[in-house]
């Protein structure tokens, strides 16, 4: 006979969160202009424990050459080039509340969760030395500057729409339903964009899904860029061909005697 | 009415463009120029990338070229023999000028020789033409004649070997200088994204010496060769022509340059370089003035380079 045993505590099941996008391919045709992709999405939890909501946004990686302007000799000019690596080409962080508030600096950072903790670095400019002892320490070549620069390059792509941050871009419609809004540019990188839709339960994240959104050029627009890239001399010949044709037309069309 | 240009990936106002391209073709048919030396800085203005304009215009060029170089034919004012060595010059000055553009923008200081190409030759040009036309300007309103034509040939231009006859234009000179001239023209049509009429025009009036009304023609024929070239070039090396851009330039440019023509008619000749003048200067201070005052954002992104 095995003893009465009190019955377990009761632990709610894990709260789980589900999501999905209005439309996973934006097609980039002659009249695109920007397009906006809402993701609907619940939250399930039984205990009904205070839960916030992070939707991340991912473009394809695009490295990003930024130069500065300098005064030399009384001229502004372009300094060296500089690239940085591991830049997403549209990035958007959307919240159900500012994002420090809903989890610490080192979680936020490990999922990229924010502008400010995408892991976005210039390999080129970085060499490892020793210093006081400690061995493989990363310097950057830009020295102190080199804030100022990482900064710049999400300015600039917060300027072309490329970059958001919003923190109530997540807005709780009923108990447990959310939905987000996605706005992509008119610049926005053709390829494939990952969403990461996370439930955070206590400064944790404790449950994700992945989503992914194909934007892609379609119809004359994408056999024109196809062809200009793939084959980039038969493109030319052909397109100067059209344009002294066209010319000659123009010629024939206007002749006045 | 939004367009989305697939290879500047960029959405432009469709009659906007179009709107340019005519203003431009009415100013390069009433001057008898190229007009890409205001074409490629206003695309840049209006948000094109710099190298997608520089590149696509090198088409514009050419069709517009193509449908003047022809009436200039039948009339028989083109030196086809001048033409060919002039663009035989531009041909090599094409291949530099795109592996230049190239390099340029690797190290990323292809904006500063740009800006500082157009200052210094639109300046240089625009003042020279300034100077001259409202001299002549002056003097007919004074009632004076023009000036005796100095025909003192400049001995350099005829001391050098490698003469060649020119029949047409009734000229018998070294096929260097042309040679010079007309690669210095390429190595611009591929940097600043211009015909290099304004530069080319002068330099067989007062350099070679050709006949008046060989100039222009004879201008046009190397112009067409050395664009086309830059074209294929700028296109197979950079991939950054997109003849969607250029087809709706040359639609609005076609139109405005017949009309620009017509118009042309009602000026006097030196009132028309007067105003050619005061165009081409205003191009180039303005293109050079960023050189001189602190940009408002220091940082600037630059197209991807593959």
């Amino acid at each position: 006979m095995a003893p009465d045993l009190p019955p377990p505590p009761p632990t709610a099941p894990a709260a789980v969160i589900s999501a999905a996008l209005t439309d996973t391919t934006v097609q980039v045709k002659s009249d695109f202009r920007g397009a906006r992709i809402v993701l609907y999405g619940a939250v399930f939890d039984p205990a009904a424990r205070p839960s916030d909501v992070v939707v991340l946004v991912r473009g394809p990686e695009q490295p990003v050459r930024i130069t500065r302007k300098q005064k030399v000799l009384g001229l502004w000019l372009n300094s060296r080039p500089v690239v940085f690596r591991g830049a997403p080409g549209f990035y958007r962080a959307a919240a159900s509340r500012p994002l420090d508030d809903i989890a610490h600096f080192g979680t936020l950072r490990r999922l990229g969760a924010g502008i400010d903790h995408l892991a976005i670095n210039a390999p080129a400019e970085q060499r490892t030395e020793t210093r006081y002892g400690v061995r493989d320490v990363v310097v950057s070549r830009l020295g102190a500057d080199y804030y100022i620069w990482r900064r710049a390059v999400v300015r600039l792509k917060e300027k072309a729409g490329l970059y958001h941050e919003d923190d109530h871009g997540v807005r709780f419609v009923d108990r447990g339903l959310f939905r987000a809004a996605i706005e992509l540019p008119a610049g926005a990188p053709t390829g494939v964009y990952r969403a990461d839709i996370l439930l955070f339960q206590d400064g944790r994240a404790v449950s994700s899904k992945s989503r992914t959104l194909t934007v892609e050029k379609v119809g004359f627009e994408r056999a024109l860029y196809v062809w200009a890239h793939d084959r980039p001399w038969s493109y030319g010949l052909a397109s100067m061909a059209f344009a002294l044709a066209a010319g000659w037309a123009a010629s024939a069309a206007f002749r006045r005697d | 009415m939004d367009i989305y240009l697939p290879i500047a990936e960029v959405a432009v106002n469709a009659p906007l463009i179009v709107a340019l391209g005519a203003l431009v073709g009415f100013i390069s048919g009433m001057f008898g120029i190229g007009g890409g030396f205001l074409m490629t800085p206003l695309l840049v203005f209006f948000g094109i990338p710099a190298p997608v304009a520089v590149s696509s215009m090198a088409n514009h060029v050419a069709a517009s070229s193509t449908s003047s170089v022809i009436a200039y034919s039948r009339r028989r004012a083109v030196d086809f023999r001048m033409g060919g060595v002039l663009a035989a010059g531009g041909v090599v000055g094409a291949f530099l000028g795109v592996e230049l553009f190239r390099l340029l923008r690797l190290l990323g200081q292809a904006d500063l020789v740009v800006s500082v190409s157009y200052l210094v030759f639109l300046s240089v040009i625009g003042g020279l033409m300034l100077w001259e036309s409202a001299g002549a300007i002056l003097r007919r309103r004074r009632g004076q004649p023009p000036p005796p034509r100095r025909d003192r040939r400049p001995v350099w231009l005829y001391g050098l070997p490698l003469k060649m006859r020119f029949p047409r234009s009734r000229l018998y000179i070294s096929v260097i200088p042309p040679l010079v001239l007309g690669a210095f023209v390429g190595v611009l049509s591929a940097i600043m994204g211009v015909g290099g009429g304004f530069i080319l025009v002068p330099a067989m009036v007062y350099v070679l010496r050709m006949p008046a009304g060989m100039v222009v023609g004879t201008s046009l024929m190397q112009i067409i060769i050395t664009t086309g070239l830059t074209g294929v070039l700028q296109a197979g090396r950079n991939q950054t022509v997109d003849i969607v851009l250029a087809t709706l330039l040359l639609l609005g440019g076609i139109v405005g340059a017949q009309f620009g023509a017509r118009a042309s008619s009602r000026f006097r000749a030196e009132e028309l370089r007067a105003i050619l003048a005061f165009i081409v200067l205003l191009v180039g201070l303005r293109m050079g003035l960023g050189l001189f005052f602190a940009p408002d954002e220091p940082f600037v992104l630059m197209s991807g380079m593959g």
